[in-house]
């Protein structure tokens, strides 16, 4: 093997190996895989030692970096909704890095920034958080995040570098891609004769056939974007004059078709509440298992992804500033950033998590993964997405949706 | 009664009348006059993103409420008051029959049974209660499924969710609760000769109803509709949860101002707005019923031949002896039946919680077709939970034993015998707790564990502080009346008025200015001993309420008893803090218990103010599943407030067999319960 494996772990580790995490490993266990090879210091592929641990022990061939840094203490993340496999932020954190994870939920970027600031900017007491890419640059300006000591995060090398050095950051100081994602449509298709393909189509669809019974993301760029990249219009303008054209639309006519505002809608969706959402592509490969659960039949609905243009939003770890447990917050980034932790996470989220020679990973680690069409595009899909620009037109977008809300309910 | 020479002896505490009620002065004035006034500054200023704190106070103006006023925000307004109203009127209704049942058509022993059962729902997960209606109402949902299979609906299923009908439903079921218990006191406090000497003279059912009942039962009608009605108009929750776009509350426009928009000042506008409008149909309200009791005292010549002839009908109808099957028959029946149907829908939530607890899907609302304890065991470590149930049952047999061995044996009086059982519970909690590192290691999945644990906590640390606090004020309410008892009681009966919602924003933006002020800053930055600065907001925040709910109760204990006992012991030269220690403390002790167990309760679930101040590490149950209800709600979430529900049963039961100890009747029961 040519990877130079390097573990920090003493010798004593497996020991430390929590009993309850290793009755709990059924499901994929990418950092056991890790441990063995310490134990053994075996090479992975030799059959024998991965099949000791039975199917989970899997791990990714190729050249990867495999940094363990042990830690201590509690360790508090502060995160999207369901956004994370529970053993990686849980019993297997535990196991693997000796730091006992807590994790709250936000339901927006907002919400993220009203609950740092109310700390004081540096005593909110969580260690790491999740905004996306373009928020970042207002956190920073606000003293929320602190620098990556970069020194600690070894394993960033195995992200893909298409994924790095974003705009809002340019040289990775405060953030690394957590995972990243797309923005489309999801529909019944028993419910919607007509075949859906553009955003038009799913603006006409909500107006129309699916009015009282379409769902649209609660955030206040995603509830325009639809609009604006059906017209073909930069979902990032700020033209007043074409803002005010978009505030015309989604609150005089789109908002009263609305039925609610939702951005997690697979839930809904399985309980038969909606015909049509908009939902971001990880929630709605989401719904087709709840669907399933549910006693429905998945196969009668249809995902389309955005188009002629839709949103490309990437979710990035940071260390909020005054974190109490920098150390442990490094590490368990650095942790999560081995591939086959990023890929247990994936499997469970749905979302491209910007590892390198993704492909292959996924032959290799989850080759059972149903749905990869949700998760995966292709480069020329890729191309028709946008990140946003967090300028001037938020405000005008928050305002937009807020009125948009009030009309709705009226 | 008081010798001239004893007063020489007399120690009277040289202090204002209300420096019992101090530490409440200063807490509300800390937390609760300055953090609103703040919010009144907030309204006239302007957005700006850039603070820490968003607010620019450079230009003062009244532009924000001229937005609030703006066409769209004025219907969500109009909808908010429209759903409260009609649902204040829909829980009078369905709760008047069943309060009338409790009051005057079963025996003392029922009516305890029917009282529990109205306030057991009432005390559980507010939140989880809610998610628990998308279960029967979602079209793909079993209740669907079967009506559309009957043919009674068409093929889409049912249509509620995410309608303002779905918000209306549950706002209803929420509060139901709220309205049964002060209508059932006031019914119940109405002496029942009034009524029998009504029918007496003639009347008949309906006439005594409305002509001695009804009037007689006015105070606790308008205590059920404040109940009901202030707090329907901040939540947030209900709407949120169920109410999609065309259900939105203004409450949950407040908070998303706040949180979202990051606009505090427009936010502000809104909730003084609401506070504002809140008291306005209050005031409405009361002028109606002014108005109403006018007309009845002063009959112009149409309410006097109402009057007449419904006197006249049953007399009549008395004289004759007719349609006595209808008066005796048919009406207790149609009671008990409704009654029933009443408490069936307040449980169908609770049993559907417990159902899908044990849902092997991955959706708590969604039901898989399996049952398993696959969530259960996610939750817990089982065999350390397993442990920890052994250690209670164990104790609880042992106490249970032993109790009815002394009994027989020994003289121990079997008043303080009764205490075997609360006692065993409390040793086993302790002796659980030491084993389990305080029940930290029970839990599997941390977060929700964590979530669980801070729950407690946050729970009883604001309910010392509401005992401590509303116990203090309420004596001194009761014992030291004056001048100031006017102004004290006007501020706790606004803090008890003020939409959630308003206090949590109060407190949130509150919060980061108190972190720097030097010595009461502290706790709250830097948190003191194992608890920190998120823990001590909570407590905080928590207590207000409490303190209030605390305060009215002491007081009215201390109301109904005679001073002489306390002045006895000055003339007996007691000094003041004997007397209080000796005489005072024992006399309030059930109203402090079944207060602060009232106040526990309250705090466990306290979902709207929790959120919005908590920090990392303080996260506590409510809030975890608020954050969780944007997503999706995982069916561990029912495991969790099964326990909750569990423990929240436990300690009703607790108040209701120390109540039961010290004397009072199911009644008085209800009536500390409600809070009145």
């Amino acid at each position: 093997m040519t990877q130079e494996l390097r573990i920090l772990a003493p010798d004593s580790f497996r020991d430390k190996l929590n009993r309850r995490a290793f009755i709990k490993a059924g499901t994929a266990t990418a950092g056991m895989a890790v441990v063995l090879m310490a134990c053994g210091g075996s090479d992975s592929d030799s059959p024998d030692t991965t099949a000791a641990a039975g199917d989970a022990a899997k791990e990714a061939t190729g050249d990867w970096s495999r940094v363990i840094n042990q830690s201590s203490g509690t360790l508090a993340m502060y995160t999207w909704g369901d956004y994370d496999d529970p053993a990686l932020v849980g019993a297997l954190a535990e196991s693997s890095l000796g730091v006992k994870m807590k994790v709250d939920y936000f339901a927006s970027n907002e919400d993220l920034i009203t609950k740092l600031s109310a700390g004081g900017g540096s005593s909110s007491g969580f260690d790491i958080v999740v905004p996306t890419g373009p928020y970042i640059v207002q956190m920073v300006q606000k003293g929320l995040i602190q620098k990556f000591d970069k020194s600690l995060l070894p394993n960033m090398v195995n992200v893909e570098p298409v994924f790095l050095s974003q705009s809002w950051d340019k040289d990775n100081e405060y953030s690394v891609c957590k995972n990243w994602g797309t923005t489309g449509f999801f529909y019944d298709t028993t419910k919607i004769t007509k075949e859906l393909n553009t955003w038009q189509d799913f603006l006409d669809a909500c107006m129309g056939e699916a009015s009282g019974q379409c769902s649209v993301i609660d955030a206040a760029p995603n509830y325009a974007g639809p609009y604006f990249w059906a017209n073909g219009i930069d979902w990032n303008t700020e033209d007043k004059a074409l803002l005010d054209a978009a505030e015309k639309f989604l609150v005089e006519e789109l908002a009263q078709h609305v039925k609610a505002f939702d951005s997690y809608p697979s839930t809904k969706i399985a309980e038969g509440a909606y015909t049509l959402a908009m939902a971001w592509n990880g929630d709605a490969r989401q719904a087709y298992f709840r669907i399933k659960d549910a006693g429905g039949t998945p196969e009668n609905w249809r995902w389309v992804l955005g188009s002629p243009d839709t949103e490309l939003f990437m979710d990035t770890f940071c260390i909020a500033a005054g974190s109490p447990n920098t150390e442990a917050a490094h590490a368990w980034i650095n942790w999560i950033l081995i591939p086959e932790n990023s890929i247990t996470d994936l499997e469970y989220h749905g979302y491209h998590t910007g590892m390198k020679e993704m492909e292959q990973l996924i032959t290799e680690l989850a080759p059972d993964l149903v749905k990869g069409e949700m998760i995966f595009f292709k480069p020329e899909e890729v191309k028709t997405m946008h990140t946003q620009v967090l300028n001037t037109s938020i405000d005008r977008l928050v305002d937009i949706l807020n009125k948009a809300k009030a009309k709705a309910g009226a | 009664m008081t010798a001239p020479v004893a007063t020489t002896y007399r120690k009277r505490l040289r202090a204002p009348k209300f420096a019992l009620a101090l530490p409440s002065i200063i807490w509300y004035l800390l937390f609760f006059a300055v953090p609103v006034a703040f919010i009144v500054v907030y309204s006239f200023a302007a957005k700006d993103g850039s603070k820490l704190i968003p607010v620019d106070y450079s230009n003062l103006s009244g532009a924000n409420y001229s937005n609030v006023f703006d066409e769209t925000f004025f219907k969500v307004f109009k909808s908010t008051l429209r759903i409260s109203t009609i649902a204040t009127f829909g829980c009078l209704v369905i709760g008047l029959p069943v309060a009338y049942f409790a009051a005057f058509k079963v025996p003392e022993k029922w009516k305890a049974i029917i009282l529990a059962l109205v306030v057991v729902p009432s005390f559980t997960s507010f939140l989880i209660r809610t998610v628990a209606w998308r279960i029967p109402l979602a079209p793909n949902g079993f209740f669907s499924k079967w009506l559309v299979d009957m043919g009674w609906i068409g093929t889409q299923g049912i249509q509620i969710l995410e309608t303002p009908l779905a918000v209306q439903v549950a706002i209803i079921y929420n509060y139901l609760g709220f309205m049964i218990l002060p209508l059932f006191v006031a019914l119940d406090r109405i002496d029942i000769r009034m009524r029998e000497a009504s029918k007496d003279l003639g009347a008949g059912r309906v006439a005594t109803f409305f002509g001695v009942t009804l009037p007689l039962a006015g105070p606790g009608i308008i205590a059920g509709v404040l109940l009901t009605f202030i707090p329907m108009c901040g939540d947030y929750v209900t709407a949120t949860v169920l109410g999609g776009a065309k259900g939105n509350m203004i409450g949950s426009m407040i908070a998303s101002q706040f949180s979202g928009a990051q606009n505090w000042p427009l936010g502000s506008a809104m909730a003084i707005l609401m506070i504002g409008s809140v008291l306005l149909s209050m005031v409405v309200g009361a002028a109606i019923v002014w108005l109403i009791s006018w007309v009845l005292k002063h009959p112009p010549s149409i309410s006097t031949r109402i009057k007449h002839s419904l006197h006249e009908r049953s007399v009549s109808r008395t004289r004759e002896g007719k349609a006595t099957w209808f008066n005796f028959d048919v009406l207790p029946i149609a009671l008990s039946v409704w009654t029933f149907l009443v408490l069936v829908f307040l449980f169908i939530p609770i049993f559907l919680v417990v159902i899908h607890s044990f849902n092997g899907g991955s959706s708590f609302t969604i039901w898989s077709g399996n049952a398993g304890v696959k969530w259960w065991d996610e939750l817990f470590d089982s065999s350390v939970a397993w442990a920890v149930m052994i250690r209670f049952v164990v104790l609880f047999v042992v106490s249970v034993i032993l109790r009815n061995v002394l009994m027989r044996t020994t003289k121990i009086s079997r008043r303080l015998l009764n205490w075997s059982g609360p006692t065993a519970f409390l040793l086993a909690f302790i002796i659980n707790g030491i084993s389990t590192d305080w029940y930290e290691t029970v839990f599997d999945f941390a977060s929700i564990g964590d979530a669980i644990r801070n729950s407690f906590i946050a729970a009883f640390g604001a309910t010392v502080l509401a005992v401590i606090l509303g116990g203090f004020a309420g004596v001194a309410l009761a014992r030291r009346p004056g001048v100031w008892t006017k102004v004290f009681m006007a501020s706790v009966f606004l803090i008890l008025v003020t939409p959630e919602i308003m206090d949590a924003i109060a407190l949130a933006t509150w919060f980061p200015r108190v972190a720097d002020f030097p010595i009461i800053g502290y706790p709250f930055k830097n948190g003191w001993g194992p608890f920190n600065g998120g823990m001590n907001k909570l407590w905080v925040g928590q207590s207000l309420y409490a303190s209030a709910v605390v305060t009215l109760i002491v007081r009215a204990r201390l109301a109904g008893l005679d001073e002489a006992l306390e002045e006895a012991a000055a003339d007996l030269g007691a000094p003041p803090a004997r007397a209080f220690r000796q005489i005072t403390l024992p006399l309030i002790s059930s109203a402090l218990i079944a207060g602060g167990l009232l106040s526990f309760t309250l705090c466990l679930d306290n979902a709207v103010i929790s959120t919005l101040i908590s920090e990392a590490g303080s996260t506590t149950f409510p809030v975890a599943l608020l954050g969780a209800t944007r997503s999706t709600i995982k069916p561990f979430w029912g495991v969790g407030a099964v326990i909750l529900f569990t423990v929240t049963l436990g300690a009703l039961w607790f108040v209701t067999v120390v109540l039961r100890r010290s004397g009072s009747s199911s009644s008085e029961i209800a009536a500390t319960i409600a809070g009145s």
